[in-house]
């Protein structure tokens, strides 16, 4: 072939051709990605510890640490509780409830001359960290056989006596939110996360108490501005007592701070929520007041006619089973 | 003509240079934008190429590229706080299905919450909930996925005339009959008789407590086992009476205590080997005394002598198996409680609780609760 110019453009061409087949081809390619590759996959596998982390950390009631190796405020429940027939059954069924929160600690304060076996036992094999206490009500102040169970405000020596135990036991710069939780409501396990934030007082609504569906705090701009409720709203604070958590550091501020036992029906939780914040202070939780998380069931005596009557005739059940 | 010609030429020559150049250009740029930038803004270096790269179509971009954004991408986040979860399942263990009945009224939700609370510290439980309604309802449903718990969710309306009418005594009237028989039609569907899985089926109503010690003791039934209940019949508990070889011989009740089966419906769990093999077995609703209900299946499924006593021989009741006595909301309202068609059965505990409401009228209030409490 003769070098003409013609001949070197054909050349020229061609090969150009080729290299740009060649490079089309080599876009299909994988690329050396190796390094975001493993980048991504320790992100990966750091998230999937997180999440292992909280879910079993959910699982028992066991105080964990949060990443960065802050502990959790530990969520004080003061159980104020008496002997009859059912009170085995509320505790166990409030321990098992209890037993999902992490970094909670129970204190149970019994209305009697002396802690009981029946829940010392109970306590002990609950799996739940626990302080247990007593206090007896004294007699002036203690419900007679045919009263009903509003008449009286019931619990107020021993929620004091708890308040007392936190006092003397809880050091004044440490974390930590005190409930007030009876053994016969229903509490949801995300009631406890959203009190666990409370900084003085944290509201939310209440289920099946004071004649309505639920009390609850009304919310504007983030701040309680009203309470809806249709039993005596002029109260101070209409709430009730397991519609609100203290924070640890203002009750141990506030050394005077808790329940009148001589104050009127409905008023007990005005009594010491009067002497720690004002109404507009509140922080109200619960998505703005807007979810029930926690209800005012009660139990119903159980019917123990025959039983009644086998002890009169003593054939009465045997008194070493405990129920 | 010439020029023309010139300009064709130049850019015949010029244009796969051109392509070429453009495509080599990425991906030294790409390895190099990718060293520098390694740990941080994966995102702002895919939108630096992007951005550089925005005339050419997205085949024309390296895989590299399209491999890095998918990396770089921010990672799903999980919204739903998972407050907890039940032990993990193990293969080995028999699983325990639990059978509750319910129905709508103010306390269900948190009746039905508290159970959850119960059941995710028990391992391998199947939770099979049966509502007493034409549809199932959200309330239930969403608890359901919430609770973190497996679970079937079924449903089958009761009819009216079988609610009301069968018997004014609020104890005797066989409420959740329809309800269990479909959980137990359920079992039948989704296993076979060949292959029976290993596993219990515990009738639970949602107002009783259950302690946990009792899952356990349950969960290695042979084929029919029963325990004490408290709060029942009359009693602080109710229990099978049980010789010293261990064999059950006759039952610690009160109320009729002759019948076949004296047992709470607390009180008892059946092996699904058991539920499968005789496939008639079911709760009936025709012609059932008070108090027969638990008899009308058991009889089709063992004899007395066939029964496993648990809990030490039916001596030890560690904690209280069932507090029978149900949940009974204080503050119902009235206008909910007259859509209940229980509500005139029940009225007689109810007066007190109604009396709550009444915060006005006390002197009233004190007449009848005295009237209630001293009966």
């Amino acid at each position: 072939m003769r070098v003409k110019l013609k001949n070197v453009f054909i050349v020229y061409f061609v090969v150009s051709l080729v290299g740009l087949l060649c490079a089309l081809l080599q876009l299909g390619q994988p690329c050396d990605c190796s390094q975001q590759l493993r980048a991504e996959r320790r992100r990966g596998r750091d998230r999937d510890r997180l999440l292992a982390e909280l879910r079993s950390g959910g699982a028992r009631g066991e105080p964990r640490a949060q990443g960065g190796g802050r502990t959790l405020p530990t969520i004080y429940v003061v159980t104020p509780t008496y002997a009859r027939p059912v009170q085995k059954a509320e505790l166990v069924r409030l321990s098992q409830t209890l037993l999902h929160v992490r970094a909670l600690h129970w204190v149970v304060v019994e209305d009697a001359a002396a802690p009981t076996a029946l829940v010392g036992g109970l306590l002990a094999g609950s799996g739940v960290p626990f302080t247990h206490l007593n206090v007896e009500t004294p007699p002036e102040r203690r419900r007679r056989p045919g009263d009903p169970p509003w008449l009286r405000p019931r619990g107020v020596e021993q929620r004091n006596r708890a308040l007392q135990w936190l006092r003397e036991t809880r050091a004044p710069g440490e974390s930590g939110v005190v409930y007030f939780a009876d053994d016969d409501n229903t509490y949801s396990l995300r009631l406890f996360e959203e009190m666990r934030s409370t900084r003085r007082v944290a509201v939310w609504p209440v289920g099946l108490v004071g004649g309505l569906r639920f009390e609850r705090p009304l919310v504007a701009g983030g701040r309680v501005v009203g309470f809806h409720t249709a039993w005596k709203p002029e109260r101070p604070f209409p709430l009730d007592m397991a519609g609100f958590a203290v924070g640890l550091p203002l009750l141990l501020a506030r050394p005077a701070a808790r329940f009148d036992p001589q104050a009127e029906r409905g008023y007990l939780e005005s009594s010491l929520l009067g002497g720690l914040v004002s109404p507009a202070e509140l922080e109200p939780k619960a998505d703005n007041c807007t979810q029930v998380l926690v209800w005012h069931t009660r139990t119903e005596k159980p019917k123990l006619r025959q039983e009644e009557q086998l002890q009169r005739e003593g054939r009465g059940s045997d008194p070493h089973i405990e129920v | 003509m010439l020029r023309r010609r010139n300009l064709l030429t130049t850019l015949l020559i010029a244009l796969p240079w051109a392509l070429l150049l453009t495509l080599w250009h990425q991906y030294p740029t790409t390895r190099y934008l990718s060293l520098l930038r390694k740990e941080t803004d994966e995102n702002v270096t895919s939108k630096a190429l992007l951005n550089g790269t925005s005339a050419l179509k997205e085949e024309g971009l390296p895989s590299c590229i399209r491999q890095q954004q998918s990396i770089g991408a921010t990672p799903k986040v999980i919204q739903n706080y998972v407050y907890s979860r039940p032990p993990p399942w193990s293969d080995t263990l028999p699983t325990i299905f639990v059978i509750t009945p319910t129905y709508t009224r103010p306390v269900q939700k948190a009746e039905l919450t508290r159970l959850a609370n119960t059941f995710l510290h028990v391992q391998n439980l199947h939770w099979v909930v049966v509502e007493d309604s034409p549809r199932r309802t959200n309330l239930v449903s969403n608890l359901l996925e919430k609770a973190g718990l497996n679970f079937t969710h079924l449903n089958v309306e009761t009819p009216k005339s079988l609610k009301l009418g069968l018997s004014w005594i609020p104890s005797h009237t066989p409420r959740g009959t329809l309800q269990r028989n479909l959980g137990l039609h359920w079992l039948r569907d989704s296993f076979s008789n060949t292959a029976p899985p290993e596993g219990v089926v515990y009738f639970a109503d949602d107002d009783n407590t259950y302690s946990l010690e009792l899952f356990e003791e349950m969960r290695y039934t042979r084929r029919v086992s029963v325990w004490p209940v408290a709060f029942v019949g009359g009693l602080r508990y109710e229990s099978p009476k049980v010789s010293p070889a261990g064999k059950v011989v006759g039952w610690k009740t009160v109320f009729d205590p002759n019948r076949p089966f004296a047992i709470d419906m607390a009180g008892f769990a059946i092996s699904i080997k058991l539920i499968l093999e005789k496939p008639q077995a079911s709760f009936k609703l025709e012609g059932v005394k008070g108090g027969y209900q638990e008899t009308s299946l058991l009889k089709d499924l063992v004899t007395m002598d066939g029964l496993e006593p648990k809990a030490a021989n039916c001596t030890k009741m560690q904690s209280p198996f069932s507090a029978v006595p149900a949940q009974r909301l204080k503050s119902r309202m009235d206008v909910g409680a007259s859509e209940d068609p229980f509500w005139h059965i029940m009225k007689p505990e109810l007066q007190y609780s109604s009396c709550e409401l009444q915060w006005f009228n006390d002197e009233s209030c004190r007449k009848s609760t005295n009237m209630d409490l001293s009966a």
